[in-house]
């Protein structure tokens, strides 16, 4: 299962600044906005090619995973630019090679349309937060409109091949994984949100 | 705000505004809301005939639209962004081409004409998308827990 999914992001990393230089750039005041409130020692998840360090405040030592050795080797040059500490770690976020309690803040950007086991994943967050942490996620989600959710759920099979799944129920995912949630924006549509949460 | 606008402001790396940028983003949206119409109703323009029964050119308008959708999807959402082609073209796509199954059941229309609805069509739901983007953005989701992006 992880080398499977290993290859398929490794597959990815290849045309992956390519495909979404137009998401990067179109989202990218809002997720400034979102890790504006990092603080600390700061856990980034699946750093894909690093295009999200340059959002990030400068100053802080983040630790950087990515299950793809391809998608850390692009991203390598971008870590080295960072105006603090980055450091990139190879690792599945449903395994974190992390103490409890380890980190204020844990960051995603579309990472769990991808986890195979989302609540798992998260309930990982959990663990390696500090119970006063905050988890901050940029993540696209299933519509609450009927008709938008019914195209999403048609296109999953296919993106799903590609990389990620489109129906993802994630601020449901969080709940469950045990968080509270904070804040829950509608940055387009209510397809892409982004959310703060804590530990219950 | 509307994310092309909210573009406008500032770069992605927080760079000087770039106003070219949200206004090519903005054109893109329409591009690719009328290239998704225009793509859906050809192809049910040359296999619907008026003998076609109603509910069967509707369920092929579907299916049709919904393919166009996708091809549409993976040219122009690298280019426009992929959020931002996937809602309106899968309105387009799917009710749309239900849409367009049903017109070209009911009565002889010329090319012309067909992708002169179509154009209509896309334009029409891309506005829609957007207001309703707006709407959603300003407004609490009555859980109490949503904030807008400023």
């Amino acid at each position: 299962m992880i080398d499977s999914l290993r290859a398929k992001w490794d597959r990815a990393s290849r045309t992956y600044d390519r495909a979404t230089c137009s998401d990067h750039f179109r989202f990218g005041a809002a997720k400034r906005h979102l890790f504006a409130r990092m603080r600390g020692r700061c856990l980034m998840l699946a750093t894909g090619t690093g295009t999200d360090f340059q959002h990030f405040p400068s100053g802080l030592h983040v630790t950087s995973i990515d299950i793809s050795p391809g998608m850390l080797a692009r991203a390598r040059g971008r870590a080295l630019a960072y105006d603090g500490r980055l450091d990139l770690v190879r690792a599945d976020a449903r395994t974190l090679p992390f103490a409890d309690g380890s980190f204020d803040t844990v960051a995603a950007v579309c990472t769990f349309c991808s986890v195979p086991d989302p609540v798992r994943g998260l309930r990982e967050l959990r663990r390696v937060l500090k119970p006063e942490g905050r988890l901050l996620l940029f993540e696209h989600v299933r519509s609450r409109l009927a008709q938008l959710a019914i195209m999403q759920d048609l296109l999953t099979p296919l993106t799903r091949w590609l990389g990620p799944d489109m129906n993802r129920d994630t601020v449901g995912n969080a709940e469950r994984a045990g968080f509270r949630i904070l804040r829950e924006e509608n940055v387009y549509l209510d397809l892409v949100k982004a959310i703060e949460a804590v530990p219950l | 705000m509307n994310a092309g606008l909210r573009a406008r402001e500032t770069g992605a790396d927080g760079s000087a505004p770039r106003g070219s940028w949200a206004w090519a983003y903005l054109l893109g949206e329409y591009a690719a809301g009328v290239a998704t119409a225009v793509a859906t109703a050809l192809p049910i323009h040359a296999l619907v005939d008026r003998d076609w029964d109603m509910v069967v050119a509707m369920l092929a308008g579907t299916v049709l639209g919904s393919i166009a959708h996708v091809l549409v999807l993976g040219v122009l959402g690298p280019l426009v962004g992929f959020f931002h082609v996937m809602a309106p073209g899968a309105l387009i796509g799917m009710y749309g081409g239900m849409l367009f199954g049903m017109r070209d059941s009911m009565q002889a229309a010329s090319w012309s004409q067909t992708v002169a609805f179509a154009v209509a069509t896309g334009i029409a739901v891309v506005v829609a998308v957007q207001l309703y983007d707006r709407a959603l953005r300003s407004e609490a989701d009555g859980s109490g827990r949503q904030e807008t992006t400023p």
